[in-house]
């Protein structure tokens, strides 16, 4: 039976779930749909059924979302809140009946985008993590690690710098370069958080993309051949057990609005 | 992020808590005209309000997409909107905020479609803690008398038609309302919340209510503005 991160949503089976289910994360412009493009073909020649998502593809969230981060005045707590609305509805309309039909799901980003760009944003790192207990322990998770050097002259020659991605919502003084490397270079650091807790198999993004993709294709060959999904007991991971027995009490006797 | 009951504002928040048919939205105009009439900068904030969100609710309501999880979560979306642009910089300001519904509203019907009760209580832990919370304790069918009085229908998620309860709305809505009571139940000593019994005149009601806010403004500082 699959596991999740300590929460079942109302009404989702984890028993017959034989589908992979495969995250791709790391950082804006390292790659990460270029090497699912890749990977796709690579797995249907398999035989393979594939479905790809990625962030803010709900058909309940995802144009809200482009059309609020438009004005560029979205809340941090909102913001993440309908990152996370979006996540619901891919994984109970999308990802789920997928690994239920025996698919592997391929998904650009899952929850660590989501929990490092909050957490960066000076959102409460236990308090995201808690927000997304309810989504699937992945079978795998690719994390593309890269430095922010590199990175710089990737995003420069080929999308240009976003908004969002450069962080201008934290450091509205500076110029779009400047903010950029700040903002990766903090973002760069809560993903090595990350890769320890959630069991990320760190592949090195700053090889060439036929090298990358050799590297996915063997670590996902793996993943293909292994038949016991994956566990919170199996990954170790204390803190999410932690979290799961004692949700953090609410005082009753505070005034909180009182000066 | 400060988590709840951390907040330190100079303004005063105000909640009323209960089922549909409770008299509690009665009962927040008639205080938030005797406010205005005492000369407090007071202001109304209502549940399920965000420009930003409120589109994204209505699709999925409209097109029945939502389950338990994206109910709840799009809920917490628009509350989270409206605390952060709307509630906290009044609080901050020294207003006097009123709300109709709050998060004790998402607790009960979160956890009566099935999400887990200690998750829920923490994904609003960026909520700020209300100066009162009053609950406006009805027996069912008092509530449901005066419903159906005054009106043709329920909507589909209002009566928890989602739950496939029961294929009639107004029986659904009944036995969802029977959940919902249950939870707020379970929260008056958990959150302190003041009971006020519903069934009462409303005229007795309004006066308990206002030696209540009374009280707490009188502790406050000096926020009377100009008429």
């Amino acid at each position: 039976m699959r596991s999740t991160y300590g929460v079942v949503l109302p009404g989702m089976n984890l028993e017959n779930l034989p589908g992979k289910l495969i995250v791709i994360e790391g950082t804006d412009g390292v790659g990460r749909s270029t090497q699912i493009q890749l990977l796709r073909p690579w797995l249907e020649q398999q035989g393979r059924a594939v479905v790809d998502t990625g962030m803010t593809r709900s058909k309940l969230a995802g144009k809200g979302i482009k059309q609020a981060k438009q004005g560029h005045t979205l809340g941090k707590v909102t913001l993440n809140l309908f990152y996370a609305t979006d996540f619901a509805d891919r994984l109970e309309n999308e990802i789920v009946p997928a690994l239920r039909a025996g698919f592997v799901v391929l998904t650009d980003r899952y929850i660590y985008s989501l929990i490092a760009r909050a957490v960066v944003r000076g959102i409460e790192p236990a308090w995201v993590r808690n927000v997304y207990r309810f989504a699937l322990i992945p079978d795998a998770i690719f994390y593309l690690r890269i430095g922010v050097e590199e990175l710089i002259p990737r995003v420069v020659f080929s999308t240009g710098f976003d908004y969002w991605e450069s962080g201008m919502d934290l450091h509205p003084s500076e110029d779009m370069y400047e903010s950029f490397q700040k903002y990766q270079t903090a973002l760069l650091s809560q993903f090595e958080n990350l890769v320890e807790e959630y069991q990320f198999k760190v592949v090195n993004a700053s090889q060439n993309i036929p090298e990358v993709f050799e590297d996915l294709k063997e670590g996902i060959s793996e993943v293909l051949a292994e038949s016991e999904p994956p566990s919170l007991e199996a990954i170790g991971a204390q803190g999410h057990r932690e979290a799961l027995t004692s949700p953090s009490p609410v005082p009753a006797d505070g005034n909180g609005a009182e000066s | 992020m400060k988590r709840y009951g951390e907040h330190r504002f100079p303004g005063k928040l105000f909640v009323v808590e209960g089922i549909d048919g409770s008299g509690k939205s009665t009962q927040l105009n008639l205080l938030h005209q005797w406010l205005r009439a005492e000369g407090y900068g007071t202001v109304f904030s209502e549940w399920n309000s965000s420009p930003l969100v409120r589109e994204t609710t209505r699709r999925g309501k409209k097109r029945k997409m939502l389950t338990p999880a994206s109910f709840c979560l799009i809920h917490a979306t628009d509350f989270a909107d409206r605390m952060e642009h709307n509630i906290i910089p009044l609080l901050k300001a020294g207003a006097v905020v009123l709300c109709d519904r709050y998060i004790y509203t998402a607790f009960a019907r979160d956890v009566a479609r099935g999400m887990d009760p200690g998750w829920v209580r923490e994904l609003y832990a960026f909520a700020v803690r209300p100066t009162l919370a009053f609950y406006f304790r009805v027996p069912l069918d008092v509530a449901m008398k005066r419903l159906l009085n005054g009106r043709s229908g329920f909507k589909f998620y209002e009566a928890g038609m989602d739950l496939g309860l029961s294929g009639d709305a107004v029986e659904s809505f009944e036995i969802f309302q029977g959940h919902i009571i249950k939870e707020y139940e379970e929260m008056i000593p958990e959150f302190d919340l003041t009971v006020v019994d519903a069934t009462l005149p409303i005229e007795e009601q309004q006066t308990r209510m206002r030696q209540l806010v009374k009280s707490k403004l009188a502790q406050a500082k000096r926020l009377r503005v100009a008429p």
